[in-house]
């Protein structure tokens, strides 16, 4: 098997590798607007090196538990094409590496890497003894990711200076693996509804992974990041968009590629997109109204149908259905870039974002070719593509959204610690120290008490 | 070097999967081909999955709706909406409210002295992220509700509720003072992979010129179940 090791996809900036020309003109358009009450804050922006660092880890932590579960997929199944996604995923692997090093050094991205790469062969003796029917090799795998999730956490709290604590971080490892293994086992049991539901949480459960490792790293060296912070509510923003776009994408590739090879799990992959779908729409409807969140849904469904078409026709050798689904999908570009434009007030320009659209499309489209021609290295750099573009498209969105919206992002960062008291026991005051008071306060008390007896007493 | 060398490792470790794989495929499909038409016939009656001549991929629009009952696992810390807190290890016992910020964009401070104020521009308590809570120390007479605050130490426990009594656990991990205007705001304030609670009072001298305490006093807790048990 031959690897393509030096693929340029891994030194390519994310916000360079996309469509970006309207996101970064108006990310940097920010600057007198903003100075109402937080003194501290300029307008809210997605675009900042904190955030950018924490796309960057959300790119590359969830396109590790997408590629791993469909791996772990392939690898059961004996797919013709498990040394080109297990290779994808050694590729992640690398730039997740690329990422950690860039933090913390060569020696720590070595230790980082070495433990990672081993995490992802445990999952694949897993794989393998499930595969022989051998219990004792699964539960000796399972031995070693504890391992593992006891040792990496350990490495992550001393590189972050105990920012990240080990025990908290052990748990929330603990439940990536287990999340991979159960989807693994639910698939492999046919229960394929369920399996479908844990993929999405565990792609889902990465981003707080990143929220939590950029945050550390923000705040352990905060003078390269130039006083921007990972967790404001724009970045918040920025993730979530992050994290519905690309696991479009990656569940449309598999949806397709499920589609074309008549399997059982077919309709729970197109279950999740749509799924994936509803979570878009709801985040439409919260910043543009449910009319609009119903507009998109409609328009976004039907282009994922328009890809089902394709797969349709190319499974029956019809190329003019082939034609009719790709005329369609590019009907949708259009119409679908207009609604986008007028939604943002023309923050995002419809031309850019059609050409955005047809690389998405051509991507996917591509990527399904070439996996239908056997030509899995091709599926694979694609798949990688499609998944890494939508990086751009969520700091795009959210971008223009934070941009019309800036109220509802202001971050809830206070410029200053709470007034907390008024000195009346402090000595320094330079008043009568407080329990003078009370003493004062006693006695007063007890003259009333006295005062208001006595006519008792004279009855 | 020492890279290439895992990179083929692993890629050795996955080529061996892949051909044992290739090997009890062939039993699996065999199975599988056996027991697919009893299933199919007893999960749905519908004509989706029927055809064998002609291929038919229902598109997914039509699949909307169809809901699933899994079990779904998922690293889940809730917050609740703060309405009493209580420290027995300093006999506090008090109703929170809520603050937000201040024109200025200091945080607002509580509006009694028994009383405790929840910052509700940030976390909330139990959610991942540092939640925090202000109370006064002293009113211009006495004491207020965290005078004794300085005095907890790691391991005491902080309880808070929400209206309907439900529970987070936090435990106190360390305090700092601070001088006011040269506070950590985001340690304080911002996201932890932890679930935080946060709480501040007035420490140090009181500056009548300012009309504020020279510092403040933080102490560090962490939700109970975040803790190495």
């Amino acid at each position: 098997m031959k690897m393509n090791w030096k693929r340029t996809l891994t030194v390519v900036p994310l916000s360079a590798a996309l469509l970006l020309p309207t996101a970064t003109a108006f990310a940097d358009d920010h600057g007198d607007h903003g100075g109402d009450g937080n003194s501290m804050e300029n307008a809210p922006t997605v675009s900042s090196p904190a955030a950018d660092l924490r796309a960057t880890l959300d790119q590359y932590l969830s396109e590790h538990a997408y590629l791993a579960v469909f791996t772990m997929q392939k690898g059961i199944d004996g797919s013709e094409d498990f040394d080109q996604i297990a290779g994808a995923l050694q590729q992640n692997t690398e730039d997740l590496t690329a990422a950690i090093e860039s933090v913390y050094g060569e020696e720590a991205g070595s230790m980082f890497q070495e433990m990672w790469e081993n995490h992802i062969g445990f999952f694949v003796d897993y794989v393998t003894a499930t595969a022989e029917g051998d219990e004792a090799g699964r539960e000796e795998a399972l031995t070693q990711l504890d391992g593992y999730r006891a040792d990496f956490s350990e490495f992550l709290e001393g590189a972050t200076d105990e920012r990240l604590e080990a025990g908290a971080l052990a748990e929330g490892l603990q439940m990536h693996v287990d999340q991979l293994v159960w989807a693994f086992d639910q698939y492999n049991e046919g229960d394929f509804d369920s399996a479908y539901d844990n993929i999405r949480e565990s792609i889902h459960h990465m981003y707080g992974v990143s929220k939590g490792l950029s945050t550390a790293i923000v705040d352990q060296f905060d003078e390269d990041f130039e006083g921007s912070m990972a967790d404001t509510p724009a970045a918040d923003l920025r993730s979530d968009l992050n994290y519905l776009f690309s696991e479009h994408a990656g569940l449309a590739v598999t949806t397709m590629q499920k589609g074309i090879d008549g399997a059982e799990d077919f309709e729970a992959a197109a279950g999740a997109l749509n799924d994936n779908t509803e979570g878009l729409t709801e985040a439409i409807s919260g910043v543009y109204g449910e009319e609009a969140g119903d507009a998109f849904n409609e328009q976004w469904s039907e282009h994922i149908d328009f890809f089902v078409d394709y797969v349709t026709a190319t499974a029956e050798e019809d190329e003019a259905g082939q034609q009719e689904a790709l005329d369609n999908l590019a009907g949708y570009r259009d119409t679908f870039s207009q609604f986008l434009s007028d939604a943002t007030e023309n923050r995002l320009e419809a031309g850019a974002l059609a050409d955005g659209l047809q690389m998405h499309v051509d991507q996917l489209v591509a990527a399904f070719d070439s996996y239908e021609a056997g030509d899995y290295e091709t599926t694979y750099e694609n798949v990688r593509e499609a998944y890494g573009h939508m990086f751009g498209v969520g700091e795009m969105m959210s971008g223009a959204i934070v941009d019309q919206f800036p109220e509802n992002f202001e971050s809830g960062m206070p410029s200053e610690m709470p007034r907390t008291g008024l000195g009346g026991t402090s000595e320094a005051a330079g008043q009568t120290p407080w329990y003078l008071y009370s003493i004062a306060v006693i006695l007063l008390a007890s003259a009333v008490v006295f005062m208001t007896r006595r006519p008792k007493v004279q009855q | 070097m020492k890279r290439w060398l895992w990179a083929v490792m692993i890629l050795f470790l996955g080529a061996c999967a892949a051909e044992t794989n290739n090997e009890t495929q062939v039993e699996n499909t065999a199975e599988v081909d056996e027991s697919a038409p009893e299933e199919e016939t007893l999960s749905t009656g519908s004509e989706d999955q029927s055809a064998e001549t002609s291929f038919s991929l229902p598109r997914p629009s039509e699949l909307a709706g169809a809901s699933s009952e899994s079990d779904i696992m998922s690293y889940e810390r809730t917050g609740i909406e703060p309405h009493r807190i209580e420290i027995p290890a300093i006999g506090v016992d008090a109703e929170i409210e809520d603050v937000g910020l201040l024109p200025g964009g200091q945080m607002d401070e509580p509006s009694t002295m028994d009383g405790v104020a929840w910052y509700e521009g940030g976390y909330q308590p139990g959610e991942q992220g540092s939640s925090v809570m202000a109370g006064h120390i002293d009113s211009r007479t006495g004491p207020a509700v965290f005078f004794d605050l300085e005095d907890l130490e790691e391991g005491d426990e902080i309880i808070v509720t929400d209206e309907s009594g439900e529970a987070r656990v936090f435990v106190v991990q360390t305090s700092e003072a601070y001088d006011r205007e040269d506070a950590p705001l985001q340690k304080i304030f911002g996201y932890s992979y932890r679930s935080q609670l946060n709480l501040i009072t007035c420490t140090g001298e009181f500056n009548s010129e300012a009309g504020t305490h020279d510092q403040r006093l933080v102490v560090y807790t962490v939700l109970k179940e975040d803790l190495p048990s």
